[in-house]
């Protein structure tokens, strides 16, 4: 769940994979510069860019993936990034990935590339499911239409890797044109004689700015266009689009797209294959409004006795009490009370807030195999296509909040990781449901490690508490989601998004994904819990922590009806929640909290300010106004509703 | 004295007609600026006009850009529907040139000239046409709505297609620039054939290879002609 930011510059040029969302652009990558970039099956896994390197005839190439476009005139932020890669780099060669049963859309892309004057080639992935639903395409032929290299390969079964390899020397430029009648053309022509000179043809510019790509004046401003130019570009569009009822940007799509599928046709040959089989049936049924229900809860289920049963029992069970309370922690606090004669030195590392009782065993013994088990059942979630499936399924209640079921993608990712997740809300379209997403990610939306410990816990109680527990959380996040699409000005934008086929996981794939996440998680999070556990310790020792608990006492104690040594977990919770949520299940263990108290500081904790790390990102994503105006939002509300919880239950005489 | 006061008020509502009529049609060109509805409108006084709008609570400004309020969208899109009405009337039954259309067809745009049920009464008469002459989009009135349920026309909304059904797209009526410039990138364009495969929760329709999910209220913007079964 991490991406590196485009990397340094190679002195051998640099390549950039492109592609329509979901055709499998990461999974090249990876298997081009052996760098694993996330990789899942729906679209707009891949928000910002990563790059690795090759070796192509012993130059070092540099090799950029780019988030999935469907076209070059950019409707989204993330389409953004892409274009201005190809408008802004000096590529050696664009590596156009293609979804080989759905040429005709790949073609608009690859009509575009040819338009903007820059070599390309072409690969045709998942060649496996066009042929499996009678699909052939002619490649040697399509090859001679367009002008270029074209390659048939199967991803995730490295099929095709060696040709295209092999290929990467070539430098084809495809010399195929596009005509857009008198008037556009006439339009263009007027353009490009204003048009500075830049890495791509003037004649694409041209198009883009007729299309009304406003995300272009930055870039003419930079190039010095001057703004009686600009004026002029201005002029020459409106006066176009007045003789053209339909927005130019449209029939300049439309035109590609006739394009597009007139070479297609000439091509493609097809077989009528009925589209049966157990996996086409199980993705319809995820969709069906009353099938989908039950397709719902046994994902949940699954997913449930995976984690929180065997992840946050049973293998808790065995690291914690068998391998850190048996053998780990009692074998070092040995060695420490023979070799290391200060108590002080002794404390830090063994002692009640030792960074080997405390922090490691917190991080590996409990919160890891939780992470560990929950990263596979997500990993297998994510490629089998389930998710946009469940974007359907929610979209209605989505609605209800200004949003539309795409958010389900950042909200599900952030039961991974809500930092990872404030990133992926670019999806989202307009600023108001990327701020909206952001604040439910902040408030409620538990990561893996957090929700792996509060499941454990819960498991220990009762499923009652459970659903208590669970459904407080959604029903806070819902009012919340609704309250601040009322409040908030903007608007939303519209849902229509592409559904991926239903595929069965590659174990492969769940494996390197799964190891790259722990991997992620070992160093991102350990050395918090290890700071964590540092500040606890000083304030141990400097007696602040009982100052702190005395104070916090009349909101802990009083308020949310909590034992006074909860406040510890508050406090390190505000490091990381999952590491607040690892001291609560440490009092739980200890006997010391009742199942009411466990769902009361479950709840307060699942509300509680965002990690750190989450909070850099969100400064980083929507600025710092914003940033503070939900922690200063979420902090006093977390316990506002852990509070009213607690007289709840003590009003309406509930023991759970 | 009260005469010559309702002859002006009426004078500045249709000042203010004119007005919201041309937001709503650079707004279907993609255009909310303000600087253009000043620079295209023939009011002599137009910021006097759109003042007065705004203090209305008919539209908003913000940062140089113009939208309606919920009651000044519904009355331009009243406006709008009279007039194209009144073109397609004009054009199809009086026959009369393309030239004189546009005159015509401004008079009968006011509400004083023709009332909501002589609207109705005309669009029930043309067939309840979707667009206009030049081939804009007629906003649907509550007719239209009756005419949909009651008989079953050739070219009909996406949401009214049964499950299973295959379609041809006819035309797709947004008035929002982006909409139409983000389905045609996903394959929904004119021409294309699609078929229902589910209403709810959300729309699903498969186009050559692609499923897609949408929503009702971008289903209700396709119009599609159903294919028949050989």
């Amino acid at each position: 769940m991490h991406e590196t930011k485009a990397g340094d510059m190679k002195n051998g040029g640099k390549i950039a994979i492109v592609g329509n969302p979901n055709v499998g652009k990461s999974v090249i990558f990876g298997l081009l510069t052996g760098r694993y970039a996330t990789v899942s099956n729906y679209p707009g896994t891949t928000v910002t860019l990563t790059s690795g390197a090759i070796k192509v005839n012993g130059d070092d190439i540099s090799v950029t993936d780019t988030p999935g476009v469907n076209t070059l005139i950019p409707m989204s932020e993330d389409e953004v990034v892409t274009r201005d890669i190809l408008l802004n780099e000096v590529l050696k060669l664009v590596v156009q990935v293609a979804d080989a049963k759905n040429l005709v859309r790949g073609l608009q892309i690859s009509l575009q590339l040819a338009e903007m004057g820059l070599p390309f080639l072409l690969v045709l992935n998942m060649w496996d499911e066009a042929s499996s639903r009678g699909i052939d395409v002619n490649v040697k032929k399509l090859s001679e239409t367009i002008g270029i290299t074209v390659i048939p390969a199967i991803g995730v079964q490295r099929k095709g890797i060696k040709e295209l390899r092999e290929a990467l020397t070539e430098k084809r430029y495809s010399p195929i044109g596009m005509f857009y009648g008198n008037l556009i053309e006439d339009g263009i022509k007027k353009l490009e004689a204003i048009l500075p000179e830049s890495k791509i043809s003037k004649r694409s510019v041209a198009l883009m700015l007729l299309a009304g790509d406003l995300s272009l004046k930055p870039w003419l401003n930079n190039r010095h266009v001057s703004p009686t130019d600009i004026e002029k570009i201005d002029e020459v569009r409106r006066n176009l689009q007045d003789k053209f009822y339909e927005p130019l940007g449209y029939v300049v799509n439309q035109a590609r797209l006739k394009k597009a599928e007139k070479i297609a046709e000439d091509v493609l040959s097809r077989q009528e294959k009925g589209s049966s089989g157990i996996t086409v049936s199980i993705g319809r049924w995820a969709m069906h409004p009353v099938w989908g229900i039950p397709v719902l809860l046994i994902a949940l289920f699954l997913m449930y006795e995976f984690v929180g049963v065997l992840g946050a029992q049973v293998l808790v069970e065995i690291l914690e009490e068998g391998l850190f309370g048996n053998y780990i922690n009692p074998f070092m606090t040995l060695l420490a009370d023979r070799f290391i004669p200060d108590a002080f030195f002794r404390d830090l590392l063994v002692g009640e807030y030792g960074i080997i009782t405390m922090a490691l065993t917190y991080s590996v013994a409990i919160i890891l195999p939780v992470v560990g088990t929950f990263f596979i059942a997500f990993g297998i979630l994510e490629d089998s296509g389930y998710l946009p499936r469940l974007a359907v399924m929610v979209h209605r209640i989505f609605k209800l909040m200004g949003l539309h079921g795409k958010a389900v993608l950042p909200m599900v990712l952030g039961l991974g990781c809500d930092t990872m997740a404030t990133l992926t809300a670019r999806v989202m379209e307009t600023k108001k449901e990327r701020v909206i997403v952001t604040l439910l990610l902040a408030l409620g939306v538990p990561c893996s490690a957090q929700l792996g410990v509060i499941l454990g816990m819960l498991g220990g109680v009762s499923l009652a508490a459970t659903f208590v527990w669970a459904f407080t959380v959604i029903l806070i996040l819902f009012i919340v989601g609704f309250l601040s699409s009322k409040i908030l000005k903007g608007e939303g934008s519209d849902f229509v998004f592409d559904i991926p086929p239903l595929r069965i996981p590659v174990l492969s794939n769940i494996f390197f994904k799964t190891f790259s996440r722990i991997e992620w998680y070992l160093k991102e999070a350990v050395p918090l819990f290890i700071v964590g556990t540092l500040i606890l310790f000083t304030l141990h020792k400097i007696r602040a922590l009982e100052v702190i608990e005395r104070i916090a006492n009349p909101i802990v104690v009083g308020f949310l009806g909590l034992p006074a040594k909860a406040t510890e977990a508050f406090l390190i919770g505000f490091l990381r929640r999952d590491y607040g949520a690892a001291g609560l299940f440490a009092l739980a263990k200890d006997g010391l909290l009742n199942p009411n108290q466990v769902v009361v500081s479950l709840v307060t904790i699942t509300l509680f300010v965002p990690c750190v790390a989450n909070f850099l990102v969100m400064i980083k994503e929507r600025g710092i106004a914003t940033a503070l105006a939900i922690v200063a939002f979420i902090f006093p509300f977390a316990f506002l509703v852990g509070g009213v919880l607690n007289f709840g239950f003590r009003l309406l005489g509930i023991n759970l | 004295m009260m005469d010559y006061h309702r002859s002006r008020d009426r004078f500045d509502e249709d000042r203010i007609d004119e007005v919201l009529e041309l937001i709503w049609m650079l707004r279907e060109e993609g255009e909310s600026h303000l600087d253009n509805v000043k620079k295209r409108s023939e009011d002599p006084n137009v910021s006097q006009v759109l003042t007065l709008a705004v203090s209305e609570g008919l539209i908003s400004t913000d940062h140089g850009s113009i939208s309606f309020r919920p009651e000044g969208e519904k009355r331009a899109e009243n406006i709008i529907r009279r007039h194209r009405l009144a073109e397609r009337l004009l054009s199809e039954v009086f026959e009369i040139e393309e030239k004189q259309l546009e005159d015509h067809a401004c008079e009968l745009e006011h509400t004083h000239v023709l009332s909501e049920v002589v609207v109705d009464s005309i669009c029930t008469f043309l067939g309840h046409p979707p667009t206009c002459p030049h081939g804009k989009p007629i906003p649907r009135g509550e007719c239209c709505r009756k005419f949909s349920n009651e008989m079953k026309p050739l070219v009909v909304p996406l949401t009214e297609l049964s499950l299973g059904d295959e379609a041809r797209i006819v035309f797709i009526s947004s008035k929002y620039h982006a909409r139409l410039d983000r389905l045609s990138s996903l394959g929904i364009v004119p021409g294309g054939t699609l078929r229902l495969h589910q209403k709810q929760p959300a729309y699903l329709i498969r186009i050559g290879e692609t499923d897609l999910a949408l929503d009702r209220e971008l289903a209700k913007e396709i119009f599609v002609k159903k294919m028949l079964l050989s």
